[in-house]
């Protein structure tokens, strides 16, 4: 069974709705941003619903004949929203958008508006930590080694950008010098071009090289040492990537 | 012909026009039966205020064509008369209702806890709105048969016009000693009035025939709106 986890008064009351509505016989729409938890949220109030996409027409209207408890997702791609009949059905439909939002009124009973993530700041937290997770065990990386808070979380996408981010953060933890060598040569191979290619790519390592030195070590002075480079020639490299 | 000898009191106890006696300081002295159940709607001060306005201007009778509206009461003209200074009468005419021409969906009515699709609303209207609501409600009402989908998006459109109100009461209850006659059946109503301190009216229009498409009445008011639905059990 399909799990759901807010903490969102909003969408508390969706639940609520849903659960007294769950054994009669409405339509219910769920309109909201992508990858906000929509099909979840259905699938969890509705676990032995017949689950169709929007995108397919006739398997629609084919599974409107055969069941009386369906989840249609992607309502917005269907062709032709008028020809469904949704009387005396459970539907639960889930939508990104609403193209007319005076037929979604006309054709359904409950119109639910789901929250964005943006919108759920503790809801952000308990799903970060499950990707958190999820990512440490795939990427098979120590747990004391993140530092959860200095993740740069991307919400544009709700979850699914928010899973990008903190895998590739994690990523950065769980790989040695062969495999950043790999991803560097397929960088290269796949964009090496043009008549300044030595300098436009050796800046590639340079610049993390010197950024991650400065960092480390405070003074350009002990960095040069630590690097075994001239400090003028440390300096030069400073200015010309830009460095603060 | 001779009409001294019929006695017309009953014919006027009966009608189904309300009519009503005042003696000069506003005092009813006589009302019939529809008179009766109007007062339940409206002040009585407020129909002498009527029948003095639109009194004949010497002792007599006039008649007078104007539209009143006391909630599920339409009168569409009104005779005003006093034949002596001590008391004067008022006759409200019942404008005729067209039946309606909806029939019922039978395939599409679901025995229902009225109760639960109620709830299922509020909770949906809490998603987006935070006014203050009181819920008055008989939780002994015995379930019947509803056309869910269609009542529920009344509901909603009903409950949407208040989405700015300071407060909204809500009651649902059964109307005691009422009903309503559906396909030669007499059925209970229950009546679900959701008043506030004002209300959106934009959405009236699709209300009303939302209502009149699933047989149930709604009395649209400035500030309130009443449902009276018939409570079908078989």
């Amino acid at each position: 069974m399909e799990t759901f986890f807010t903490t969102s008064d909003k969408i508390h009351n969706i639940i609520k709705s849903f659960n007294l509505t769950k054994r009669l016989f409405v339509s219910s729409i769920i309109i909201g941003e992508a990858n906000i938890g929509k099909k979840s949220l259905a699938k969890h109030i509705f676990p032995n619903a017949f689950v169709v996409s929007g995108d397919n027409q006739k398997k629609v209207e084919s599974a409107l004949e055969d069941y009386d408890e369906i989840i249609i997702t992607d309502f917005e791609k269907l062709t032709n929203q008028t020809t469904l009949n949704l009387d005396n059905k459970r539907v639960i439909a889930t939508a990104n958008y609403i193209g007319n939002s005076g037929r979604i009124d006309d054709m359904f009973a409950f119109v639910y508006n789901m929250p964005s993530l943006l919108e759920r700041p503790k809801d952000i937290e308990y799903v970060k930590d499950i990707f958190i997770k999820k990512a440490l065990s795939t990427l098979s990386v120590d747990e004391s080694i993140i530092d959860r808070d200095k993740i740069a979380i991307n919400l544009s996408n709700n979850s699914k950008s928010l899973e990008k981010s903190i895998f590739l953060h994690i990523l950065k933890f769980s790989m040695d010098s062969e495999e950043i060598e790999d991803i560097l040569y397929n960088h290269i191979y796949e964009n090496l071009d043009g008549n300044d290619g030595y300098k436009q790519y050796l800046a590639l390592y340079e610049r993390p090289l010197i950024k991650a030195g400065l960092k480390k070590f405070g003074s350009q002075l002990q960095l040069s040492q630590v690097l075994g480079i001239n400090r003028n020639t440390l300096r030069k490299k400073i200015y010309e990537y830009d460095i603060n | 012909m001779n009409t001294t000898s019929i006695n017309f009191k009953p014919f006027i106890e009966w009608d189904n026009n309300p009519f009503i006696l005042f003696n000069y300081q506003g005092k009813i002295i006589y009302l019939n039966n529809a008179s009766e159940i109007l007062f339940g709607y409206v002040s009585k001060k407020e129909i002498y205020d009527i029948a003095v306005a639109y009194a004949p201007q010497n002792f007599g009778y006039k008649t007078t064509a104007l539209s009143l509206n006391y909630d599920s009461f339409i009168f569409h003209a009104i005779t005003v008369g006093y034949e002596d200074e001590e008391s004067i009468s008022i006759r409200l005419y019942n404008t005729p209702r067209n039946r309606p021409i909806h029939k019922i969906q039978k395939d599409n009515l679901i025995v229902t806890d009225i109760n639960i699709l109620l709830e299922a609303n509020l909770a949906l209207f809490r998603t987006k709105n935070t006014n203050p609501l009181t819920l008055l409600t008989d939780q002994d009402l015995p379930a019947f048969k509803i056309d869910q989908n269609s009542f529920s998006k009344l509901l909603r459109k009903t409950l949407h016009t208040f989405r700015a109100s300071a407060s909204i009461d809500i009651s649902l209850k059964l109307l005691f000693g009422q009903y309503v006659i559906i396909e030669g059946r007499k059925e209970a109503i229950v009546e679900l009035d959701i008043s506030a301190n004002g209300r959106y009216v934009d959405r009236d229009k699709e209300i009303d025939t939302l209502a009149q498409d699933t047989n149930i009445r709604c009395f649209l008011k400035e500030s309130s709106i009443k449902l009276e639905i018939p409570l079908i059990r078989d």
